[in-house]
């Protein structure tokens, strides 16, 4: 699970794994970037939905006071409505809870979990792009093995291909 | 022979049965994780609330008002919780997984005693 030991311990000993134990790497590979890229959408998802949280409050002017608006009951029914308050918004920040916050907090609130993500999508970014040279570099190791077996099975037509 | 196919078979079982367990704990303990990632994040909010914010807990599908002092203290017992369940998970998950490995162990020699066996079979009718 830990991120530090593993690239050592493969880079030394993926020439002496057999075939099978680097499939079985290369799967396992495949499957942890599998799990960095669903990550990485959920997190581009995040990203814009504060971005767009954030776009809102900035629409949300105190001269809008008393404007009509269309509230969404469901996401096919509206109702008419007044702007009553532009100074609060009340934020969803997770586990159930709402906080009611001047304009300025929230819009800290949303520039700051923007940040956040985007740190967040950085970090799995990099560690995806290791994950993706480890595995090139088990294909590599594959494919010679592969290459050396197929040529031990029938030495006399071609005399060794290495790359 | 045959006895040592069904030891064989019983062990494999075994095996898989705590592989299962342990996928489940693996996945549990991300959920904790997350939880746990949550609860942080409104911790810090609630830390930067100016005085003047108000706090609400959703109940069902009612927002009811609750006092900053009390939220806090809700959010830290949870976060309490979830820490004392991440650590539980954590023996739980090692312990599993020396299990995993004392089957893995137990299935290899008696893979191995199996195909001597069946070398044995295999020898004596030719």
């Amino acid at each position: 699970m830990s991120t530090k030991e593993k690239p050592e311990m493969q880079q030394i000993e993926l020439s002496k794994l057999s075939l099978a134990n680097l499939t079985q790497l290369k799967k396992q590979l495949d499957q942890e970037i599998g799990v960095y890229q669903d990550s990485m959408q959920a997190l581009k998802l995040a990203q814009t939905k504060y971005g767009d949280s954030k776009e809102a409050l900035e629409k949300i002017q105190p001269d809008a006071k008393d404007s009509r608006i269309m509230v969404p009951l469901t996401g096919s029914m509206f109702v008419p409505g007044t702007i009553d308050d532009t100074e609060k918004v009340l934020v969803d920040v997770g586990t159930g809870y709402y906080l009611k916050m001047s304009m300025e907090s929230a819009k800290d609130y949303f520039k700051r979990k923007v940040v956040f993500v985007t740190e967040q999508m950085e970090k799995i970014q990099s560690l995806g792009m290791e994950r993706s040279k480890i595995r090139d570099a088990v294909m590599g190791v594959m494919e010679v093995k592969i290459q050396t077996q197929m040529a031990s099975q029938k030495p006399p037509q071609v005399p060794g291909v290495s790359t | 022979m045959e006895d040592l196919q069904n030891k064989l078979q019983a062990e494999l079982d075994k095996f898989k049965a705590v592989g299962k367990e342990y996928h489940n704990a693996i996945s549990q303990r991300q959920v904790l994780d997350g939880q746990l990632h949550e609860n942080m994040g409104v911790k810090t909010e609630l830390d930067l609330l100016k005085a003047d914010g108000e706090v609400f807990k959703m109940i069902g599908p009612v927002l009811v008002k609750q006092e900053l002092t009390e939220a806090k203290q809700n959010v830290n017992k949870r976060i309490d919780y979830i820490t004392n369940e991440l650590k539980r998970m954590d023996d739980m998950i090692s312990n599993l997984d020396a299990e995993q490995d004392k089957h893995k162990e137990k299935l290899a020699t008696l893979q191995m005693q199996f195909q001597q066996e069946q070398m044995k079979a295999a020898a004596s009718k030719a």
